[in-house]
Order: structure tokens, then C-alpha cells, then sequence
């Protein structure tokens, strides 16, 4: 498959107050990780939101998976995975039981679910966990669950906000390694951070937004990213003004 | 069928999971009710809050036949001249009557809970970009809260039934257990009026916008009992009907449905135009 996994297009979203996002354009194709990185408040979390329907825009066109998130298919929110916000954890169910209910909400047919949830327990090395109530768990083992119930079916486009907060360095590189073989396979990975070490040693590509705008793009490979970054937002922020 | 499989290299992917996802398309309720009976199989706050209905009531009512059986005057005063028998009628008399307030309490919590929580718990983003709907999921709630309800009515009637006959009421004659399904159906009807609770916590995205609605119905209740239309009012039927029941009290019980049937589907409607906005 070589569909574009998200495409938006001069998205806009305004809040109340007055914040959200402008004229936001971004891309993310199969095979790659896609980096939105910008400092707290910048409209990270609002972009991925819209991305999964728990905004819609006040104007611009979304596609996911080549199908216009409005009238998209039940199937084709099967082939997607986010972690946005909080993670789908039931304090009362333990962590095994937790992944079976996102498996079966993510579409996985009954009958693979053991498989399905049993693979990315080891995957994730959330052994330990399997049992353990997620009111029980740690705040880094709580992500760890929501980055699983996220990955565990194997979707073409993951969307993750933040994912690495709360994580423990081992948790990080599992993360890592686990969007890495995803995007290898083809899917399309978008992940906001505001830690821009951390995100250039994966993404592909790297957008940077500030105060709701896309202002532009740093090279992952490039040095002294933190220099440039600060640099662009700085730009951004004197135009504005 | 073949599913991404963990290697030593990590999962393979196929285009397995697209091919089955597709295989189950349109048992999306199927699978939100399968999720929701799950979460609510261990579900503290339904468990307590059906006991706690269902234990408070009969002991309510057993309570009543012992005050009177051991004749203080000023407990026999309290409790009126149709508790003085301190036979069956009298002990499901106070069955019905606790059962037609505490009981729209006791649901509100229970549907304010099955709502509200996946705001108050902060699980609601991951109900989003899903195949299976928030409608469908709010439909599946109300689902699991018809039977949660309808089991806490069943124990409540097993509990006065055994309450009744160990405070040597007797063996239960015909007319009893008339009064016994009639509170059962009390038990039902008074879940089908708290069901705007549900509504309201999903509304005001928390438990208490719901646990304030179910006072509100409570309050709208006892307000309504002194109007000439008082039976027809859907949030007094049941009780009024379980208190005299006759045939004009029994043809009102109609009003009732239209209770969730509208709030039901607003709820719904809720669910499926949710922004989670600042």
C-alpha cells in the first residue's frame, strides 16, 4: 500500500479563548516517522486531536488512510492507532484485561485477541503488569499500557502525543524500537515531543509549530537541532508580534 | 487467518488485521456491549451502590415489623396506622416506599457512574478514532445499565423475600407474591426514570451533574405527588402506582418508556457530537 497515511490540509480549529491551530498543512507517508515538535502550548495535542476526531476543524480537510475523516469507514479506524492524552486504562481491570477491551475496540476478531495482546505484552515487556491493576501502576506503566492498546493492532497510521512522558529510559527504547519495525513495515508514524534529542534520533522528518502555526522543518540529522529550533520559534514569534 | 507474529526481529506485518477487522464490520454494538459488560463485571461503585439499594431497603422493612412487634407507642405513632399490622402488606408497603425514592438515587449513581466516569477516570480520548462508535458505546452503556438495574431489582425482591419470611412473616399466599413482582417492576420502572442521570453526566462530562439530576427527579417527584395529574407525571408513575395499585395508576405506567426513550437517545446524540474542547 502506498496511500498517504494522514494529509492535512489549511486545518484550522479555534478555541474560545482565542488559541488552537491555523492553516496547518502536514503530511505523514507509509514508512515514515514524522516528528511535530514545538513548546508546551504550541498546539500539538489540539493537531492530533483534530487528527482522531476529538476536535473537529472550523475549516480545512482531513484524510486518513486516503478517506476523508468525516465519512471515514469503521474498518479504516481499525488500521489506527493513537495514544492522545490520557491512556485507555481501567483502573479496576488488570493489564491483560485492559489490552483484550482496546483490542476488541480497535476491531481485533475475538479469536485473535490472546495472540494479539500476548505479542505486544512481550513486545512492551509489560509481563510483570499483565496482572496488575492499572490503578496499581506507575504513571510510566500506565503509558506503557496506552502505547500497547495503541500498537497492539498493528495499525498503518500511529499517532502518538507525547509518548514518552513518564517512560523510564528501558520503556523509551522499547518505544523506540517498537514505531522503528512499524515504520520499517510501512506504517506512517507521527509523534509530538518537545525533546528534540530524543525525537531526532528516529523521526524522518521533523515539523516544527509555534503558537498554532507550522513554521517549519529541521533536519534530523542535522547539528545543533536545539540551536535552529529555538531560532525558527524565535522568528515565528518576532513576526507575529 | 494470519496475524503480525513476534519474532525475534519483532512483529511481521501482513495486511491480516485490515482483512479482519473488515470480517467483523457491523457487530460494532456486539463488541461495545461485550467491552462495556466487561468493565462493569468489576465494577466496585455498581456492586456497592446495588447492595447498598437492596440491603438498605429490606432491612427498611424488616426494621418496620420489628418497631411495631415490640409496641413502643411512639415508634407505632411514627410508623402510621398501615404499618401497624406488621404483616406482609405493611412490610412490602415500605418496601415500595423506600424502594420508589432511594431506588432513583441508587440508579443515578449507578448510570451517572457508568457515563461520568470515562470523563472523571480520563479514558474518554481513547473512546475516539476507533471502529467501534461512541454512539455505539453509549448505547452499549445503557445496555449494561438495564441489566445491572433489572439484577439489583431481582436481589432486592430475593432479599425481602427471605427477610420476610425470617422475621416470621409466613409463607408468601398469592397476594404476596403479586406484591412481590409489583416490586420488582418498581424496581425496573424507577431505573427507566433515573436514565436522564446518564444524560446529564455526560453533558456536564462528571458523576455530579448526574447525582444532581437524580435529586432533581427525587424533588420533582414529591412536588409533583400533590397535583391532580400527579399519576400521568412519568417520574411519579411508578411509585404512585406501586403505592395504589389500580387500574388508573396501571394505564399511567405508559408515560413511563418515553423517560429513556428520549433521554436514551440524547444521550447518544451526546456521545456521538463530543469535542473534547478546552
Amino acid at each position: 500500500m502506498t496511500e498517504t497515511r494522514l494529509r492535512l490540509g489549511g486545518v484550522s480549529r479555534a478555541y474560545r479563548g482565542g488559541a488552537g491551530v491555523q492553516g496547518i498543512d502536514l503530511t505523514v507517508l507509509p514508512g515514515e516517522i514524522h516528528a511535530l515538535v514545538g513548546l508546551n502550548g504550541a498546539g500539538k495535542s489540539t493537531l492530533m486531536k483534530l487528527m482522531v476526531g476529538m476536535l473537529r476543524p472550523d475549516a480545512g480537510g482531513i484524510e486518513l488512510l486516503g478517506e476523508d475523516i468525516r465519512t471515514m469507514r469503521a474498518t479504516a479506524w481499525g488500521r489506527v492507532g493513537a495514544l492522545i492524552e490520557y491512556p485507555l486504562a481501567y483502573g479496576e481491570l488488570d493489564g491483560r484485561t485492559n489490552l483484550r477491551l482496546a483490542a476488541r475496540l480497535h476491531g481485533v476478531p475475538p479469536v485473535a485477541i490472546g495472540r494479539v495482546v500476548e505479542q505486544i505484552i512481550d513486545e512492551l515487556d509489560l509481563g510483570r503488569y499483565a496482572t496488575v491493576r492499572a490503578r496499581r501502576m506507575s504513571l510510566g506503566n500506565k503509558q506503557r499500557l496506552g502505547l500497547a492498546a495503541a500498537l497492539q493492532h498493528a495499525p498503518d497510521l500511529i499517532v502518538l502525543d507525547e509518548p514518552t512522558n513518564a517512560l523510564d529510559p528501558s520503556g523509551v527504547i522499547l518505544l523506540r524500537e517498537a514505531l522503528l519495525r512499524r515504520a520499517a513495515a510501512g506504517a506512517g508514524v507521527l509523534v509530538s515531543s518537545h525533546h528534540l534529542d530524543e525525537v531526532a534520533r528516529i523521526a524522518t522528518r521533523i515539523s516544527v509549530i509555534a503558537d498554532g502555526r507550522m513554521i517549519g522543518s529541521l533536519d534530523p540529522n542535522g547539528i545543533d537541532i536545539e540551536r535552529r529550533f529555538f531560532a525558527l520559534v524565535h522568528d515565528a514569534m518576532a513576526v507575529a508580534r | 487467518m494470519s496475524w503480525p507474529v513476534t519474532t525475534a526481529t519483532g512483529p511481521r506485518r501482513s495486511a491480516a488485521p485490515v482483512a479482519a477487522v473488515s470480517a467483523s464490520g457491523g457487530s460494532r454494538l456486539l463488541d461495545a456491549v461485550a467491552v462495556e459488560f466487561r468493565k462493569a463485571r468489576s465494577s466496585r461503585v455498581l456492586v456497592w451502590t446495588g447492595v447498598l439499594l437492596a440491603v438498605g431497603v429490606t432491612v427498611l422493612a424488616a426494621a418496620m415489623v420489628l418497631a411495631v412487634r415490640s409496641g413502643d407507642a411512639e415508634i407505632m405513632a411514627k410508623l402510621g396506622p398501615q404499618a401497624a399490622s406488621a404483616d406482609w402488606p405493611a412490610f412490602l408497603s415500605v418496601g415500595v416506599q423506600v424502594t420508589s425514592a432511594a431506588g432513583v438515587l441508587a440508579f443515578g449513581v449507578g448510570i451517572s457512574w457508568l457515563y461520568g466516569r470515562e470523563f472523571v477516570d480520563g479514558t474518554i480520548p481513547g473512546l475516539f478514532g476507533l471502529p467501534v462508535s461512541r454512539g455505539a458505546i453509549a448505547g452499549a452503556k445503557l445496555l449494561v445499565y438495564l441489566a445491572w438495574a433489572l439484577l439489583v431489582a431481582l436481589a432486592l425482591v430475593a432479599l425481602l423475600l427471605a427477610a420476610g419470611i425470617a422475621v416470621g412473616l409466613g409463607a408468601p399466599d398469592t397476594d404476596v407474591l403479586v406484591g412481590l413482582a409489583r416490586q420488582l417492576a418498581l424496581g425496573v420502572l424507577t431505573a427507566l426514570i433515573a436514565v436522564p442521570c446518564g444524560w446529564a453526566a455526560s453533558l456536564g462530562r462528571g458523576l455530579l451533574p448526574g447525582i444532581a439530576t437524580a435529586v432533581g427527579i427525587l424533588v420533582i417527584s414529591q412536588v409533583s405527588v400533590i397535583a391532580d395529574f400527579a399519576s400521568w407525571v412519568p417520574f411519579v408513575a411508578p411509585a404512585f402506582w406501586a403505592i395504589h395499585p389500580d387500574a388508573q395508576t396501571a394505564v399511567a405506567l405508559v408515560v413511563v418508556p418515553i423517560v429513556p426513550a428520549i433521554f436514551g437517545a440524547a444521550t447518544i446524540l451526546v456521545w456521538r457530537r463530543l469535542q473534547l474542547d478546552k
